[in-house]
């Protein structure tokens, strides 16, 4: 957790004049039953490529078998919808890190800058377009029925502290990246922290008016308007409060372990807190999308708690013949594979608020990658796996399609949402409209 | 007069609202006892049964400052508005008489509404500077409010590492006055790096002139990290204003708007590495460090505005507050509302949060300390006695420390509630409340808000605490030392600026064609020229008010001096250059005053005469009875203007301020538009002579700048005019409640002090100060005792 990131959160999320009717009286969150069912998603990424063999089912349809790989996810494997096949076809300047990092939500190319990649790229700098979860964020905000309070959400889980086009996926336009909050306490606080501080504001309440009529008594007859004035300013400050607090949050803040440092080894604890807090803003309806990023392309995340002490980039250049590596790539891709079970555990046991169902029939999960493969950096292949409900996809399936651009999935993301866009991203990428999931 | 409106005159273009003044009133007998039947029948209607106006017919109150007899000649003329001819000159010199008695003139006034002192919040910027000190005080000693030196110190290196530099490739330290540099190849920079790849890093501390929002803008088309004002001192990685990483040649300003308090220093600092871009499209490295200040135009920010020296960050508090009462002239906070009441909530969760997010550091401890608890509890129980300007007794202890802290689930809340309870508390927010702290401890407050807007320091509660603060000579010592504080500097700038009535300027342009050469650049070193020549007569030996409105010289730079025909000065220093003999009399000519004072397109002496009248020769105006539109288009185009403002204003209802107003705004048609100095205008020789009624019978000619400053210095009503802003300005109490007599023993010993200006301010200040504790000189401004 770094003051920077507090900082800029107090700024965008902290106290000021205009934030403070939130702390007098919460808007009512005991929501009514929606007038359509909700449509949340999740965005996953874990980066450095996969190993296909150990991913990619062998068959194409209804009747597949999960890899070892997914196999964690073996109890959803009829909600999950694999999808071969799709490329990452923008080109352009940046390394193929970069623009599988910094396109793979915007599907455009970078804009020119002095961020010099691997190998002879060419040096480049932030995307230069909106990515598909902001752009289906604000057109969720933009329709008084979807509007959240936060609307969208970025999680991290060891992203360091970093700001190039390897660690941003998020773009809110051109040029202008979203930084995810790595820190749960850092999220906590922008999610809670106005509870916190209506219960303090509400402690120092009765010393104050007792202070109030203390002083009331020693000023003269003529100054004393002011003094009355003002205690009925915190009278009515009062009744607001006391009028609020049967607007309460669904579901409490989850209760945080103390003290977990945003460190390497903290990680598997870290991303716990982060899907718990991430379902329970779901439950709350404080955002209907989210990104879920663990680390960043090039992530050298040393998961020494899978007993692998190398690093996850160095061990993702291995080459094929290097069966010890190929394992401990599967083990790292499986224990992501784990995190997306945790997420997709917690959203189905949880009956989705006001409507029918679990929350998870109401929430598509993404699940991709920056890359196809990492020793051959190649943007073919992307791994993209859906899981959940709610965008009308038919789950259930693994399909396979031949270098599909990318854009067109996002596309059925977005019509899937009811957003009819006509293109997402770079246009060229775009001929043949949304993937066909239904 | 109830028909007519109130209305801004618009002309040239240019909104500016000016004033067209007439007192009125109506009617009488002989007897000033029928003087009140008369006024009962012919004039309460529209004027109300004592003066105080009527909504929908007249609805301003009746007072003035005109004489008796020319009060009488305007009823008799005027009055009744609609059939003036049914009131005898006997009945309208009845009517005056008991008009002007009972609630027209001044002591009318005073007679029926006392002045007394009042209870009152604090002002929005008694607020933030209170708040900047009082943790700045929890931050245990600090250094220097301002640095010194000029410029920032520099170190360049010969190589570029992203996010690092390398002490072993250092290839040049010193200090670079303005950061606006394009290291192309013949550069000295670059020449001295001799290398493609060149980073650097500066450090130092930005000074603004004056409190407000400063838009800081970084230009660059390479990697950059940026501090200002950063919440920890040192300027670490994780507190940066701006950090960018990836550089982006399409959008190469990069924007932070940070609210900063004038007249002290922050923390700046700025890292930069020039990174090679795409082959063949690499932009030559460059870097230019701008601001736009509250009132000025974007551009570098001036050397004079930089420091090499680091001096410690300051809070400043960003939540807005509803704007501060100014209808007496002066800002007080007498009323409270809801606005006000959440404003504070919020300011008292940004302090709160601040202090949470520090608060090992302000405590001077850390987690695993077996003490932290009972330091946390001691900062915070200073913290609270701090921001009431007392010593706590040991019941408030226990009540606004202790108990919270029971309450609290966990330290960072007990504190955080502390500093809400501290400051939403009364004893916080109010000034002139009776509390049970010490006289003396009174007396240092009181102290503190006049010539600082903030709570006492350190060594003003030791003087306190000793007792020294008891004798008027003791008060003196201290009022003495806290002048050279750079708190008073900024204090009365600021009244300057308010004297002025430029603190609400912010459109100075001019019609391009007309001004060439008139840009943004000019303009903004204008405000500077003004604000350095007041500082320099103000702070200079002498401090002598009558230099202000004397002297013959116009501080420039090479700018200004071209702009203004002057001998160039010395490249980037501001210094007095020498007028031409009679061409310039102090603030009266200020290039400035004169060009905010005047039309886009032609000089204004009706705006110029209405700032002479109120903030220099100290007569009370109106606002204008009738709307009156000037209409360029409606005039012989060979007028000058001088004839059209007097064929604007010639019909009797206009002539009743504008006989003030138009002969001390045409002393100043020697200044076109942009306030220079000419001879003619349209062709025609300026006629600058006029005659100005001072009272009835006292008639003085005055034919330029000079003669109103030579008749304002040597004027009572003038200096009493500057005396009582200045005191309004400092106490934020009505000058009458320290009794009628203070005015003129006020006056007395700033003439006697060769009209030393800060001579003045330690007397209004330690006046203030002393006002309960000395009450056979003010009797009056005890507070009452309870019924």
């Amino acid at each position: 957790m770094t003051p920077l990131h507090r900082r800029t959160f107090i700024k965008q999320a902290g106290l000021s004049a205009a934030v403070l009717p939130f702390i007098v009286g919460l808007p009512s969150l005991a929501l009514a039953a929606p007038a359509r069912p909700r449509q949340r998603l999740v965005v996953v990424f874990s980066p450095n490529g996969t190993i296909p063999p150990a991913y990619w089912p062998d068959e194409v349809g209804r009747d597949f078998k999960l890899k070892e790989i997914l196999s964690p996810l073996d109890p959803f494997k009829d909600r999950m919808l694999l999808l071969q096949g799709i490329s990452n076809k923008v080109r352009g300047d940046g390394d193929g890190h970069m623009r599988g990092m910094s396109c793979l939500l915007t599907g455009i190319e970078l804009l020119p800058g002095n961020i010099q990649g691997g190998g002879k790229s060419i040096p480049a700098g932030w995307a230069s377009g909106i990515s598909i979860d902001q752009e289906l964020k604000n057109f969720f905000q933009s329709r008084p029925e979807t509007r959240t309070r936060f609307g969208s959400l970025e999680f991290g889980v060891g992203v360091q502290d970093r700001a190039d086009p390897w660690t941003r996926m998020s773009y809110a336009g051109s040029g202008k990246p979203v930084a995810p909050i790595s820190d749960p306490y850092q999220m906590h606080e922008k999610l809670y922290g106005q509870m916190k501080d209506r219960e303090s504001l509400r402690s120092v309440l009765d010393p104050l008016k007792s202070e109030l009529a203390k002083v009331r008594q020693m000023i003269s007859a003529e100054d004393r308007r002011v003094l009355e004035e003002h205690e009925a300013l915190v009278r009515q400050l009062e009744r607001e409060m006391a009028e609020s607090a049967g607007q309460t949050l669904r579901q409490g803040p989850p209760d945080l372990e103390r003290g977990v440092a945003d460190q390497n080894d903290n990680v598997p604890r870290l991303s716990r807190m982060q899907i718990d807090l991430l379902v329970n803003s779901f439950v709350n309806d404080m955002a209907r999308v989210a990104t879920l990023q663990y680390t960043k392309s090039v992530g050298g995340a040393r998961m020494n708690w899978l007993d692998i002490t190398d690093g996850h980039h160095g061990l993702s250049h291995e080459p094929d013949t290097d069966l010890a590596a190929q394992q401990k790539l599967i083990k790292i891709n499986r224990w992501f594979a784990g995190e997306v079970r945790y997420l997709a555990d917690r959203l189905a046991a949880t009956p989705e608020p006001g409507g029918d169902g679990s929350m998870l029939d109401h929430t598509l999960i993404v699940w991709t990658n920056e890359l196809g493969k990492g020793n051959s950096h190649t943007l073919d292949n992307i791994p993209f796996m859906l899981l959940g409900g709610g965008f009308g996809f038919e789950m259930g399936r693994s399909l396979k399609f031949d270098k599909v651009p990318h854009n067109r999935l996002h596309l059925a993301l977005a019509h899937g949402a009811g957003h009819r866009l006509p293109t997402f991203g770079k246009t060229d990428l775009c001929s043949g409209g949304p993937l066909a999931l239904g | 007069m109830g028909r007519t409106t109130l209305q801004a005159i618009q002309l040239g273009g240019v909104a500016l609202a000016v004033i067209l003044a007439v007192s009125c009133t109506g009617v009488a007998t002989k007897v000033s006892s029928s003087g009140e039947s008369i006024y009962r029948r012919k004039c309460a209607d529209c004027h109300g049964q004592k003066g105080q106006g009527v909504e929908g017919k007249y609805k301003d109150a009746l007072y003035g400052d005109l004489a008796l007899p020319k009060l009488t000649r305007y009823i008799a003329k005027n009055m009744p508005d609609d059939t003036p001819e049914t009131l005898s000159t006997a009945e309208a010199e009845a009517v005056a008489s008991y008009v002007y008695e009972s609630f027209y003139s001044r002591a009318a006034q005073a007679r029926n509404h006392p002045a007394r002192i009042e209870v009152a919040h604090l002002t929005n910027r008694q607020y933030t500077v209170t708040v900047a000190d009082l943790l700045r005080q929890m931050s245990g000693p600090s250094d220097a409010l301002v640095a010194e030196g000029r410029g920032l110190s520099a170190v360049y290196y010969n190589v570029a590492l992203r996010g690092r530099f390398d002490a072993a490739k250092i290839v040049h330290k010193g200090v670079d006055a303005e950061l606006d540099f394009t290291f192309d190849e013949s550069s000295p920079a670059r020449t001295r790096a001799a290398s493609a790849e060149i980073s650097m890093q500066w450090r130092g501390s930005v000074t603004p002139d004056e409190t407000g929002d400063y838009e800081f803008v970084v230009r660059t088309p390479n990697s950059i990290r940026v501090w200002i004002n950063p919440e920890n001192p040192g300027f670490n990685a994780g507190d940066a204003t701006l950090d960018v990483n990836v550089s982006n040649p399409e959008f190469p300003d990069h924007r932070a708007t940070v609210r900063l308090i004038g007249g002290r220093s922050y923390p700046i600092g700025i890292d930069f590495w020039a990174l090679p871009g795409k082959a063949g499209a690499t932009p030559t490295p460059a870097l230019s460090l701008r601001w736009k200040p509250p009132h000025g135009s974007e551009r570098p920010i001036p050397a004079r505005n930089l420091s090499p020296a680091v001096v410690a960050p300051t809070f400043v508090v960003n939540t807005r507050f509803p704007a501060d009462d100014s209808s007496q002239g002066y800002e007080r906070s007498e009323s409270v509302s809801k606005a006000w009441d959440e404003a504070t909530t919020s300011a008292a969760f940004e302090v709160a949060n601040h202090v949470v997010r520090r608060l090992d550091r302000l405590a001077g401890t850390r987690p695993g300390d077996a003490a932290r608890a009972q330091k946390i509890e001691g900062v915070a129980a200073r913290f609270v006695a701090n921001a009431f300007r007392r010593p706590l007794t040991a019941d408030e202890t226990q009540r606004y420390v202790t108990a919270i802290f029971q309450g609290a689930p966990d330290l960072e809340t007990g504190i955080r509630r502390v500093v809400l309870l501290a400051l939403k508390s009364p004893q916080f927010l109010y000034v002139e409340l009776p509390t049970s702290a010490p006289g003396d401890q009174a007396v240092a407050a009181r102290l503190a808000f006049s010539l600082w807007d903030s709570v006492p320091d350190r060594e003003l509660l030791r003087a306190a605490a000793e007792g020294k603060l008891s004798t008027r000579a003791g008060v003196t010592a201290q009022a003495e030392r806290m002048l050279t504080d750079a708190r008073t500097r900024a204090k009365l700038r600021e009244f300057f600026h308010h004297w002025l009535q430029i603190r609400y300027v912010d459109d100075v342009r001019k019609d391009a064609a007309l001004y060439p050469g008139f840009s943004p650049d000019v303009v903004d070193d204008l405000r500077t020229s003004l604000d350095l020549f007041v500082d320099g007569v103000v702070w200079g030996e002498a401090s002598d008010f009558r230099e202000l409105l004397r002297a013959d010289y116009l501080v420039a730079n090479e700018r200004l001096a071209t702009f203004y025909g002057l001998p160039p000065p010395p490249p980037g220093e501001f210094v007095p250059i020498a007028t031409p003999n009679g061409q310039r009399s102090g603030v009266l000519t200020h290039p400035y005053l004169l060009a905010a004072l005047s039309y886009k397109t032609s000089s204004s002496p009706i705006h110029r005469g209405v700032f002479l009248t109120r903030s220099i020769v100290g007569r009370a105006l109106k606002p204008p009875p009738m709307a009156q539109a000037f209409d360029e288009a409606s005039f012989d185009p060979g007028m000058t203007m001088r004839e059209k403002v007097v064929r604007l204003t010639r019909s009797e209802n206009c002539q009743g301020c504008h006989a003030v107003i138009n002969p001390l705004g045409f002393s100043l048609e020697w200044y076109d538009a942009v306030g220079r100095y000419r001879t003619t205008e349209n062709g025609r020789p300026v006629d600058a002579v006029s005659e100005y009624n001072v009272d009835e019978g006292e008639k003085v000619r005055l034919g330029g700048a000079r003669d109103v400053a030579e008749f304002a210095i040597a004027n009572e009503r003038a200096n009493h005019a500057f005396i009582e802003q200045l005191f309004h300005h400092l106490v934020k109490q009505p000058l009458m409640a320290f009794g009628a007599e203070t005015i003129v023993r006020l006056r007395d010993s700033f003439i006697a002090s060769g009209y030393n200006t800060r001579k003045l301010m330690v007397e209004i200040a330690t006046l203030n100060a002393l006002r309960n504790t000395e009450p056979a000189m003010i009797a009056a401004t005890t507070p009452r005792p309870l019924p």
